[in-house]
């Protein structure tokens, strides 16, 4: 034990010194817009050291499970009104995206308000805001809202209990969640007319009635725990969150403690595998290799006959998928590791799998954070001009139209301290979730421990792979 | 078909693979010495328990 201690007090030592004192390091700065005191690829080196000491201290440091008995405290009461209001918030903003997305500008997505409540708005922000304030969407969710409002008029009109909705199918779990996840993944990655607004109001249109027949056919909440795929992913993200909200009141819980409760239904594992592997395929598509590998797709599909346009979208679509699979592939390797711990232990591989499931949820958070917080601090600013001209037909409502983007808010330096950062604290995250998890699976702290070294090394992978990914995009 | 004219560009892609690489070998060595030594101490779990005779 003794050795271990010292183990991993070197191990903290040199990952502190490796990432806080850069210049010690013999290196060049780089040029252009970054001005980096260490080459990127060194980051790399010095996040997989913090990981290497995360998990030694986890071994050393925390023998016991701590986050798998989440205790809450009730902090405050929730007024009945505020469920209904938000929803009616949401609706509002509904609204709003689709009667812009027709009736506003068609020229220029930065002069109509969908595109950028859609993209940044509501894709990413939400995303940030979830794993700190807790599920807002669920709160917003104009879909869950209509479709609640509907039931209660429908039970005042019967004078009586609504039909029971069907019993939802257990090997369905998350799935359908994670195909609409991928398919609004694809609309901004790979579709084409993705910069029309009011191609993207048709979708909204036909993802909320994708919505209501699903709410109709399983009932409201267990439709918004496992189809609806905005409701999943931020309802995942919050789990990390302190705070729970209930109709009951306003909980605090200890931060990350209420992924240990996800219910690790089919569908899980693939929902991750999806937000990672998305994320993956759009800052790879910015780099050297994907410039390289795109146009040979191209040119293979349009040597099958399908135009510039279509073979654009079949080539990255193939892409999208590739990287999802990739992120599968990876984490199935992790979890083969595991099993090789106990051959004796014949629990099935997909059930260990959707037991770890939850140690994906940062960093997949941390994946969306890292590639996009700036785009969303970028673009996110339209909003000051488009709320006082959200269909760019030259209105000034609330006297804010002359607002401008600043795009040097934030230096390129701090944008690559932030992403990485971001990856380390995500994956991290994901280790102590892990090792918490095994400590239970696998009964003793030195059997969980040796259960999580592949797992340390798919956190390496995913960590060494974003902030590859990063340093191409940016390059 | 696939540039290796920037070769270089490509070998510095290697280096964020190599923590990776350095942690699976690390990782692996580990855990076979870990095996090793559960088999010392008779907690072989590499193979099931055999059915009588010696084990």
């Amino acid at each position: 034990m003794h050795r271990r201690r010292l183990l991993a007090l070197l191990v903290v030592a040199a990952g502190i010194v490796l990432l806080a004192a850069p210049d010690a390091v013999l290196a060049h700065g780089f040029g252009g817009r970054q001005t980096l005191p260490i080459p990127k690829w060194l980051f790399g080196w010095g996040a997989a050291v913090v990981l290497v000491a995360s998990f030694v201290g986890l071994a050393v440091l925390w023998p016991e499970p701590r986050l798998e008995r989440p205790v809450q405290r009730r902090v405050a009461r929730v007024p009945r009104l505020l469920d209904p209001l938000a929803g009616l918030i949401g609706v509002a903003i509904f609204v709003l995206v689709v009667y812009a997305g027709y009736a506003g500008s068609q020229t220029s997505t930065t002069s109509n308000i969908a595109p950028t409540l859609i993209f940044y708005v509501f894709w990413v922000g939400l995303a940030i805001v979830s794993p700190i304030v807790g599920d807002l969407f669920n709160a917003l969710n104009p879909w869950r809202a209509i479709a609640r409002a509907m039931a209660w008029i429908a039970a005042k009109a019967g004078r009586g209990a609504l039909p029971a909705p069907l019993s939802y199918p257990a090997w369905l779990g998350r799935w359908p969640a994670a195909i609409g996840i991928l398919a609004f993944a694809w609309v901004e990655l790979a579709y084409g007319g993705r910069g029309d607004p009011s191609n993207l109001a048709t979708l909204a249109l036909v993802y909320a009635a994708v919505q209501f027949v699903g709410m109709s056919l399983y009932g409201i909440e267990t439709w918004n725990r496992s189809g609806d795929g905005f409701a999943v992913l931020y309802g995942l993200f919050a789990r990390i969150s302190p705070l729970h909200w209930t109709r009951e009141g306003l909980y605090v819980r200890r931060p990350l403690s209420g992924l240990t409760t996800l219910d690790p239904v089919p569908g899980t594992v693939a929902m991750l595998c999806v937000i990672i592997g998305t994320t993956s395929f759009d800052g790879f598509s910015s780099g050297e290799a994907w410039g390289a590998i795109g146009p040979e797709l191209m040119s293979f599909w349009r040597s099958l006959g399908f135009g510039q346009a279509t073979a654009f979208e079949l080539a990255s679509t193939v892409g999208l998928l590739a990287a999802v699979l990739i992120i599968a592939g990876l984490y199935r390797l992790g979890v083969l590791g595991m099993q090789s711990v106990d051959p004796r232990d014949l629990t099935p591989t997909n059930t260990i799998a959707a037991r770890f499931a939850h140690s994906l949820v940062p960093i997949a958070l941390a994946y969306i954070v890292a590639h996009y917080f700036s785009a969303l601090g970028d673009e996110g600013q339209r909003m000051a001009y488009l709320i006082s001209d959200p269909l760019g037909t030259g209105a000034n409502i609330f006297g804010t139209s002359g607002a401008t983007v600043d795009y040097t808010w934030i230096s390129a330096n701090a944008i690559w301290y932030v992403q990485v950062g971001a990856l380390v604290l995500g994956h991290v995250a994901g280790l102590v979730l892990a090792h918490d998890r095994a400590l239970v699976s696998f009964g003793d702290s030195r059997a969980a421990t040796r259960s999580q070294y592949w797992m340390l090394a798919v956190m390496i992978a995913f960590t060494s792979l974003g902030l590859w990914l990063l340093s191409a995009a940016s390059a | 078909m696939l540039t290796i004219a920037h070769a270089g560009h490509w070998a510095v892609n290697l280096l964020y693979v190599a923590p990776l690489l350095v942690a699976v070998g690390v990782l692996g060595y580990q855990s076979v010495k870990d095996r090793r030594q559960l088999r010392r101490e008779g907690g072989d779990v590499r193979r099931p328990p055999a059915e009588g005779g010696q084990s």
